[in-house]
C-alpha cells in the first residue's frame, strides 16, 4: 500500500535503486503486520468486547444517515451514465433494446451496486473515521485510553466496524434501486424503452444474489478496518491528520478494488456462465 | 407539543425545513466559493503568474509518486472488467468482442473514472491537508503579508500540477489496464491476448480515447479546484483538517460523476 504517511520535503539520502526496493517492501510487510493486528483485535473484540448502549446505534447513523445523500447523488448518476453509455453502443450491435434492463440489472446485482457503493464509503466513511481517530491520536486522547487499560480498537474501531458491517449493505441496496430507477428513467427518456420491459430480473440468479451480497460483507468490513488502522498510526499534528485521512482514502479504495478482483474471480471460477 | 416540564431540555429540535434550507445553503455557499477561487485563478492565468519550481516540484510529487498506486489500481481494474465482460461474451459465446466490450468501457468511462477517484484520494486529500495545515497555522496569512501572492505562489502551481498529471496519468493507467485485461482474459476465458488486441483494434475508435482523455482534464480540474479550496477554508486545528480532508474528497468525488455524466452526453 502507498507510504504517504511522510513527509514529502524532507530531505533524505537517495537511496539507490535495491535499497528502495527493499524499504518499500519493507513497508509494505510492516504494514501489512499492523494491519492484520488490527483486523485480528477488532474480530476478536467484536465478539468478546461489551460497549455502552447506544454506541453503535450512533456509528450507525454516523456511517448510514450521513451518508445516504451523497451515495445516492453519486449513484443516480452513474446509472444514468451507465444506461445511456451502454444503450448508444447496443444500438451500433443489436437493433433492439429489449434486455438492457435485465443486462443493466444483472451487473448491478452482481458486482456495480456493491463494488461503486463501497468506492464512494471507502471515500466517505473511511475519511471521516480517519480524520476522527486521527484528530484523537494526535491529542493524546488513544493514550489516555490506553493508559486507563483500554484498547483503542475496541473503543474506537469495533463500534465503526459493526455499523459499517450492517449499513453498508443496507446503502448498496439502496444505492442499487436508486442506480437501477434512474437507469429506468434514462432507458425510457432517451432511448424509449418502457419501464415494464426494463423491470426484468430474468437474468438474475442465485450466484449474483450471493457474490453481491459476498462483496456487501467484505467491503463493509474492510472499509472501517483499513481507515481504523491509517486513523490509529497516525503521528505528527495537523498535517499527521491529514496525511492519516489520505491513507485511508487510498488505501480503502484499494482495498475494494482488490477485494472485488478476488471475489468477482471466485464467483467466476464457483458460478460458472 | 412542547410541555412545560421540557424546558430544562437543550434547544429544540429544527424542523425538516430549517434542516434542509441550511443543507442547500451550505452547499450552495461551497460552490459558489469554488467557482470564485476557480475565476480567480483562472485570472492568474492570464498572463501566467506561476511561481515555477513550486510547479516543478508538485508535478514530481504529484506524478511519479503518485505511478505505483495508479498501475496497481489500473490493474486490477482492467482485469475486473474482463471478468464482469466474461460473463456475458461466454452466455453469447462471442470471444472477439472481448476487446470491444472491456476495452470500450474501460478507455471511455472505467479508466478515467477510477483513476480520477484514485488521484483525487492520493493527490487532492494530501493538498488539501498541506494547504490546511498551513492555513491553520497561519502560514498563509503570512505569505499575505509578505506580499506574496498566495494563489500564484502556492494554490495555482498545484491545480496546474493536477490537472496535467491526472491527464498523463490517464494515458498509462488506461494502457495498464488494457495489459490487466489481455492478461485475464487469458487466464480465466482462455482468449488469447491476440484475439483482444484484434477485437480492441477494430471495434475501438480512436475517438473513444480522445473522449476519455478529454474527460480527465475536466475532473483534474473538479478535483483540483475543490482540494485546494476545502484546504484553503480550514478552521479549527487538527480535526478541522481532517474534516476538510474529508469534505475535500466528497465534493471531488460528486463532482467527478456529475462532470462525467454531463460530458457523456456532450461527447457522444
Amino acid at each position: 500500500m502507498s507510504d504517504d504517511a511522510e513527509p514529502e520535503d524532507r530531505p533524505r539520502p537517495p537511496p539507490g535503486a535495491l535499497a528502495g526496493l527493499g524499504l518499500g517492501a519493507l513497508g509494505l510487510l510492516r504494514a501489512g503486520v499492523e494491519l492484520q493486528g488490527v483486523a485480528r483485535r477488532t474480530v476478536y473484540w467484536s465478539i468478546r468486547g461489551r460497549r455502552a448502549r447506544g454506541v453503535v446505534l450512533r456509528q450507525c447513523l454516523e456511517v448510514g444517515n450521513r451518508s445516504v445523500f451523497f451515495v445516492s447523488v453519486t449513484m443516480g448518476f452513474i446509472g444514468m451514465i451507465l444506461v445511456f453509455q451502454s444503450g448508444l453502443q447496443l444500438l451500433r450491435a443489436v437493433p433492439d433494446l429489449q434486455m438492457m434492463g435485465a443486462t443493466f440489472l444483472e451487473a448491478l446485482v452482481r458486482d456495480l451496486a456493491a463494488s461503486l457503493t463501497a468506492l464512494m464509503l471507502a471515500t466517505r466513511v473511511g475519511a471521516g473515521i480517519a480524520a476522527e481517530i486521527g484528530s484523537m491520536v494526535v491529542t493524546e486522547q488513544v493514550d489516555a485510553l490506553r493508559m486507563s487499560g483500554v484498547d483503542p480498537v475496541n473503543h474506537l474501531v469495533v463500534p465503526r466496524f459493526l455499523a459499517s458491517l450492517v449499513m453498508t449493505g443496507v446503502l448498496i441496496v439502496w444505492a442499487g434501486a436508486v442506480s437501477f430507477f434512474a437507469g429506468c428513467a434514462t432507458a425510457y427518456f432517451m432511448f424509449g424503452v418502457a419501464p415494464r420491459t426494463f423491470l426484468n430480473p430474468m437474468l438474475v440468479d442465485g450466484g449474483d444474489l450471493l457474490t453481491g451480497l459476498t462483496k456487501c460483507l467484505a467491503y463493509g468490513a474492510a472499509i472501517p478496518v483499513v481507515s481504523g488502522w491509517c486513523g490509529l498510526s497516525t503521528f505528527g499534528g495537523s498535517e499527521g491528520v491529514g496525511w492519516a485521512t489520505t491513507r485511508a482514502v487510498v488505501n480503502s479504495s484499494l482495498a475494494v478494488i482488490i477485494l472485488n478482483f478476488f471475489i468477482s474471480g471466485a464467483s467466476f471460477l464457483v458460478f460458472p456462465p | 407539543m412542547a410541555s412545560p416540564t421540557d424546558r430544562s431540555s437543550p434547544p429544540r429540535e429544527e424542523s425538516l425545513a430549517e434542516e434542509l434550507g441550511r443543507e442547500v445553503l451550505s452547499v450552495a455557499a461551497q460552490a459558489g466559493g469554488m467557482t470564485v477561487l476557480a475565476l480567480r485563478l483562472l485570472r492568474r492565468l492570464f498572463p501566467p503568474r506561476v511561481d515555477g519550481p513550486e510547479l516543478l516540484r508538485n508535478l514530481h510529487k504529484m506524478g511519479v509518486r503518485s505511478l505505483p498506486i495508479v498501475g496497481v489500481t489500473a490493474l486490477f481494474t482492467g482485469a475486473i472488467m474482463v471478468i464482469q465482460a466474461g460473463v456475458l461474451i461466454r452466455r453469447y459465446g462471442a470471444d472477439g468482442l472481448l476487446g470491444w466490450g472491456a476495452g470500450f468501457a474501460i478507455l471511455r468511462e472505467v479508466g478515467p473514472i477510477l483513476i480520477a477517484l484514485m488521484f483525487s484520494g492520493r493527490v487532492g486529500a494530501n493538498t488539501t491537508a498541506e494547504l490546511g495545515t498551513m492555513t491553520v497555522t497561519e502560514q498563509i496569512d503570512a505569505l499575505s503579508t509578505l506580499a506574496i501572492d498566495p494563489l500564484s505562489y502556492l494554490v495555482l502551481p498545484r491545480v496546474l500540477a493536477m490537472v496535467a498529471m491526472l491527464f498523463i496519468l490517464t494515458i498509462y493507467g488506461d494502457a495498464l489496464a488494457l495489459v490487466g485485461a489481455a492478461f485475464t482474459g487469458q487466464g480465466l476465458l482462455g482468449i488469447g491476448a491476440r484475439t483482444f488486441f484484434n477485437g480492441l483494434v477494430e471495434m475501438v475508435k480512436a475517438w473513444d480515447l480522445i473522449n476519455g482523455l478529454i474527460k480527465s482534464v475536466g475532473f483534474g480540474v473538479i478535483i483540483a479546484v475543490a482540494s485546494t479550496y476545502y484546504g484553503l477554508s480550514v478552521t479549527g486545528g487538527a480535526p478541522g483538517v481532517g474534516r476538510a480532508v474529508n469534505a475535500g474528497v466528497v465534493a471531488s468525488a460528486t463532482g467527478i460523476f456529475i462532470t462525467d455524466y454531463f460530458s457523456t452526453y456532450i461527447l457522444r
